[in-house]
């Protein structure tokens, strides 16, 4: 946390500095400055207001006490009082209102600008931190700062403010008693010393118990089925109750800490208030203090005494979503190099084309060696080959989502790939299909659905409406598939690339998901990463890949005449699966269906 | 953490020699299910919560006033020494002051401390009590009874009864609280008692007002919060898509979308800073005035002569003692008593859910230990499995998916799936006995966080269950393969295997606890061809009694190389009609 620029490491996405991240909250600062410089003059001004009450009730008492005084001071007394207290306690809400207003203004700004950048940050980068690094900027830490705010900002505004000026109003009163404060600052700095070495991991511990706690009962209540299935109710149940058990225990840690360190601000407190006696005790001895001034001082640090608590007792706040805050910004202030690959121009009769390219992840040996590969304008292009033989890696390099080592790489903007991640967002059915298309109406929804064989989901309680994802009804894989394969249709692109989009699914549903991907990639350029080779066998054309390299080319009925690679796979494939010569032909009705 | 500080407590070489009280063994207690009471509302069942640790509340409250008298004392103390000490500028009369003033700061940081853990304990307690009750009863149900949606369980499992056990806390702070504002008014008393009489008929009026507006700050607090974790939620769930989004270049519509609810997340925060800033003004003018209106009083009364210079300045330390219980008094109880009040009513209505769902009437049948299954579908001929039989069945997604519903939780015969045991419907039997006899693995199994072992550990399934189970599922290259065998990690429901590796530890688990009858639905669909033949090869060898008792198979597939492996294969035609002219993808 020593280092002043953006340190992206190995792997994970970078974290800003300290001095970035100041930089760059100065930047975000724009426009709202005038406010900042706003809540110091009217955060000074009503902390200093605070300070009348001790001051005239300290005035009261010398007059009271050298006999001079009547009504009248009296009276005077309690409308300053009055006045000071009710203006103070105006100014203070002014001030937290204007400063929580401008922390949760540039807090939304800078978690926006967050997501935005996670969007368009080159998805290779993205893929080599792993998405969980991004999951957890985006919620966690946004959280962290944003909850925060609750406690920090009342706290460094109106403590921060009334600690300045009961210090300035002490000196002012006498410096004496000033310097007399002043011997508290090693007990309190000890004390914060103390507790910012050992309280963090022990609110850490706890933190992490009540995730795990809210962990065992999610997966209870997402495996009831299996849960009751196989009898696992008592064995769920322990595990339920020990989570809960650690959390009661490390709850108990970090009360005892946080007791701990109040039991030193008491200390702290107690040397305060002894220290103002000694010193009115000597000054008064000498004849140069009052028992007036005395009382001023007293009152003046008793009041201090409960913001400076609530101050410390957030500083560990306060430095969590200071490192939360530096993981936001590190990726906020990314650089976006924009580097898609040229399209081919409309004359070309092919619509993408991967020349002479290699590849290599980070840190691994090359996992392409000079691979060619066209695809032509409306042509379906199969890759099949064994696992680890580089087919993703392919369709990664075509996707535009890692940059060739070697070799050029050119496909039309209008490419949309599928991955086998199949996530369905949370909101309603129609929120899911409209991501790619969101002016589509609701004909043209349902259209979609029709045309890749999933008008099964229109059928869903609310239709369209129906809501899904982690708070909805939860989908079959086979179902997000189908969600998916309607996107496509609906943002209708010159190049689809399937990756292996439908190897997850129960092998009763791949047949009818074959044929939603068909429909999908009707009237437009395809390349399939087939699992089965029944997806493969309907395709124009099939690229056989073996170590990273392609090893055949040619269609099903070249293929298998030949007795390639391909041949061998096709005559396995179809004995495992008893459906020898079965297969392409049902595909073909199919896709003729 | 330095070395000789066991207790991880940061404790230094002079403390950490030191006892530590109050923390928690390192095993769960004993539980007793927390009683439900017939016609209890809401808020007598949050008094019952509230007071259910008596043990340990009754004296963390004696604590706590012991705590707010000496938080009372300290400027007491603080004004005689000014008063009888400092006039005399005489250091050697101060020390006995200054020795005073440390006694009460003694008891005041013991007592704080001591009352702190104990009620921190209770609050812990009974929070581990009504999570073990809801626990046994909802989430792990003996007989299965189908819960309520799981937002609604997780929610309230959760955050309701955290906000729920707060109450007992309702049982300490506010005791202290009032006994601080009536040591007060009593030392008013002492000192003139028309200054006691109006804080005794002022504090009320002042607990009253100030309470009515922390209120609405809470609630909008309450809100402003909900939006943050839609806003945090919704975050997530984009960036968990982002293959997705990219995927579809929809980058933009993505953006545009979190947009929308950060700007309603900050809608609201700008609405409770409002009512933050309402609530500040508000209760801090009125605690001023009012004590600038008892310190000008005592003031009258300092000129008129009623009372002493050194009762001037005790009455002036006085008020600033108010201050501090009355504000922790009006901002905390009411919210939280509020909040613990509507948690406390979910928290009721789930546990009553639990209580009152309804049981099979009349007597309950007993069945064989292994029964036969028998499935009549839309009106086709049944489908035996008799002991010990190996059956496969082949058929539609469609009928597939509701004949596995109908068996995974046996009700009422509808019009297509009857499910028998021994002759008798199912759903007249025990559900425990039923689940004893009659384990279906479905489709869509769900992985438990933690190794493989742990996922392999069911009643009653031994060493040899566990071995044989994982070889028959072809597990045997990933689980024996890996550097941590049997503890390799499969993480939150399993995402740290591939697909096919999830559903080969699916299989091993079915496999591994051995039921007299299993049924298995489209087990071996995320695996290659190769592997797909070796567990066909492997299930016989799978189900061979290990225990003398005969074990009967339903295989579910349409895979032919698993149905090959059975013993007998039924073919069932569409049971049902097909939607409007396409096939269904499993729809649920």
């Amino acid at each position: 946390m020593t280092s002043t620029r953006s340190r992206p490491d190995a792997t994970g996405l970078p974290v800003a500095g300290w001095r970035e991240t100041g930089r760059e909250l100065w930047r975000t600062s724009r426009g709202r400055r005038a406010g900042m410089f706003a809540v110091a003059v009217v955060g000074l001004v009503s902390a200093a207001l605070g300070l009348a009450m001790p001051v005239v009730l300290g005035t009261l008492i010398n007059a009271v006490h050298a006999g001079t005084a009547d009504a009248a001071t009296v009276w005077w007394t309690v409308a300053v009082m009055v006045a000071t207290a009710t203006a103070g306690a105006v100014g203070a809400a002014v001030t937290a209102v204007l400063a929580g207003r401008i922390y949760q203004t540039m807090l939304a700004e800078l978690r926006e600008r967050l997501v935005s950048k996670a969007m368009q940050l080159p998805q290779g980068v993205v893929e080599r931190a792993g998405t969980g690094d991004l999951v957890a900027r985006a919620s966690d830490d946004v959280a962290q700062v944003a909850d925060a705010a609750q406690r920090v900002v009342p706290a460094l505004t109106s403590a921060a403010f009334t600690i300045v000026v009961s210090f300035a109003g002490m000196a002012a009163l006498d410096w004496r008693y000033g310097l007399a404060l002043t011997v508290t600052l090693p007990v309190y700095l000890l004390a914060l010393r103390w507790y910012l070495r050992t309280a963090p991991q022990v609110y850490q511990a706890e933190r992490t118990a009540t995730g795990d706690r809210a962990q065992q009962i999610l997966e209870s209540l997402r495996g009831f089925e299996t849960v009751q299935a196989l009898g696992l109710g008592d064995r769920r149940h322990h595990r339920v109750i020990r989570a809960s058990w650690e959390v009661v225990r490390h709850s108990l840690r970090a009360r005892t800490v946080q007791n701990m360190f109040v039991g030193r601000l008491n200390v702290a407190e107690y040397v305060g208030l002894s220290a103002i006696l000694v010193t009115g005790c000597l000054l008064i001895g000498a004849g140069q203090s009052t028992i007036g001034a005395a009382t001023t001082a007293m009152l003046v640090f008793l009041r201090l005494a409960r913001p400076v608590t609530q101050l410390l007792m957030v500083i560990d706040v306060l430095q969590s979503a200071l490192a939360s805050l530096n993981r936001i910004i590190g990726v906020v202030t990314m650089p976006t190099t924009g580097d898609t690959p040229p399209s081919a121009p409309p004359s070309d009769p092919a619509v993408a084309r991967l020349c002479g390219v290699a590849f290599g992840y980070p840190g691994g040996g090359r996992v392409l060696h000079g691979v060619d590969l066209t695809v032509g304008r409306g042509e379906r292009v199969a890759v099949v080959g064994a696992s680890g033989a580089g087919k993703t890696t392919l369709a990664a390099l075509l996707a535009g989502i890692h940059i060739p080592d070697e070799g050029t790489v050119t496909r039309p903007v209008d490419t949309v790939m599928i991955s086998q991640d199949t996530h369905v967002f949370a909101g309603t059915l129609r929120d899911n299909l409209t991501l790619a298309t969101p002016g589509a109406s609701d004909l043209d929804l349902e259209a979609a659905l029709h045309r890749t064989g999933a008008a099964g989901l229109l059928d869903l309680p609310d239709g369209l409406d129906t809501a899904l994802g982690a708070a909805g009804r939860a989908l079959t894989p086979a179902q997000a598939q189908q969600i998916a394969l309607a996107r496509v249709v609906l943002a209708d692109p010159e190049l689809a690339i399937f990756d292996e989009a439908t190897a997850e699914a129960g092998s009763s549903y791949a047949e009818l998901l074959d044929r939603s991907a068909d429909a999908a990639l009707h009237g437009r350029a395809g390349l399939v990463i087939a699992h089965r080779l029944s997806q493969a066998a309907v395709c124009d054309r099939i690229v056989v890949m073996a170590g990273g390299r392609v090893v055949e080319s040619g269609s099903h009925a070249e293929l298998t005449a030949s007795d390639g690679p391909y041949a061998q796979l096709w005559c396995s494939w179809s004995t495992a699966t008893g459906s020898a010569g079965d297969g392409p032909r049902a595909a073909e009705e199919a896709r003729r269906a | 953490m330095s070395p000789g500080d066991r207790a991880g407590l940061g404790r230094g070489p002079l403390t950490r020699r030191l006892p530590v009280f109050g923390q928690a063994s390192a095993e769960p207690p004993a539980t007793t299910p927390f009683p439900l009471v017939a016609g209890e509302g809401a808020r007598r069942f949050t008094t019952r919560v509230a007071l259910s640790a008596k043990r340990l509340t009754v004296p963390a409250a004696a604590l706590c006033i012991v705590q707010n008298v000496a938080g009372a004392l300290v400027p007491v103390i603080m004004g005689l020494a000014i008063d009888r000490a400092l006039q005399t500028g005489d250091l050697a009369r101060l020390s006995g002051w200054l020795v005073l003033l440390g006694a009460v700061f003694v008891a005041l940081t013991l007592s704080l401390r001591f009352s702190a853990l104990l009620a921190a304990r209770a609050v812990e307690l009974v929070e581990h009590r009504l999570r073990s009750t809801l626990s046994g009863s909802v989430l792990h149900p003996p007989d299965g009874r189908v819960p309520q949606a799981d937002g609604v369980i997780l929610a309230t499992t959760t955050n309701d009864l955290t906000r729920l056990s707060t109450a007992v806390n309702l049982g300490v702070y506010p005791v202290g609280e009032l006994a601080g504002i009536a040591f007060v008014a009593v030392s008013l008393f002492t000192i003139h008692w028309p200054l006691g009489l109006t804080v005794l008929l002022g504090a009320p009026v002042m607990v009253w007002l100030m309470g009515a507006l922390s209120g609405p700050f809470a609630r909008s607090a309450r809100h402003a919060q909900a939006l943050l974790a839609d806003a945090v939620g919704r975050a997530t769930d984009l960036v968990t898509g982002y293959r997705v989004i990219k995927g579809v270049r929809a980058e933009q519509e993505a953006t545009r979308r979190y947009r929308r609810e950060s700007r309603a997340a900050l809608d609201g925060a700008y609405r409770n800073t409002g009512s933050l800033g309402r609530y500040l003004a508000g209760s801090n003018s009125i605690s001023g005035v009012f004590v600038a209106g008892v310190a000008g009083l005592a003031g009258f009364f300092a000129v008129t002569g009623d009372i002493t210079i050194g009762e001037l300045i005790t009455v002036a330390g006085l008020t600033q003692a108010l201050l501090v219980p009355l504000n922790l008094l009006t901002a905390n109880a009411g919210a939280v008593g509020a909040a613990a009040v509507g948690s406390g009513g979910r928290v009721l209505d789930l546990l009553r859910s639990a209580t009152s769902a309804p049981t099979p009437e009349g007597r309950v049948p007993d069945v064989t230990p292994v029964p036969s299954l028998e499935l009549a579908v839309g009106g086709h001929e049944p489908v035996h499995v008799e002991p010990g039989a190996l059956v496969g069945l082949r058929t539609d997604d469609r009928t597939a998916a509701r004949i596995v519903t109908a068996l995974l939780a046996p009700r009422a015969p509808d019009d297509l799936v009857d499910v028998r045991v021994d002759g008798i419907r199912a759903d007249r039997l025990d559900p425990a006995q039923y689940r004893s006899r009659i384990v279906v693995a479905p489709h869509e199994a769900t992985m438990f966080s933690g190794t493989v072992a742990d996922n392999l550990d069911l009643p009653g399934a031994t060493a040899q269950h566990r071995r044989t189970a994982l070889w028959a599922a072809a597990c045997d290259d990933f689980v024996h393969s890996s550097r941590d065998g049997l503890g390799t990690e499969v993480g939150e429901n399993g995402n740290r295997l591939s697909g096919g590796q999830r559903q080969r530890l699916a299989l091993a688990r079915a496999y591994a606890a051995d039921p007299p009858v299993l049924v298995l639905h489209e087990p071996a669909t995320a695996v290659d061809s190769v592997t797909g033949t070796t567990i066909a090869a492997r299930l016989r060898r799978a189900r061979e009694p290990q225990s003398g008792h005969p074990r009967s198979t339903l295989v579910i597939t349409a895979s032919p190389a698993l149905l090959g492996g059975c013993d007998r294969v039924v073919e069932l035609a569409p049971a049902l009609p097909p939607v409007d002219g396409d096939e269904n993808g499993g729809t649920r």
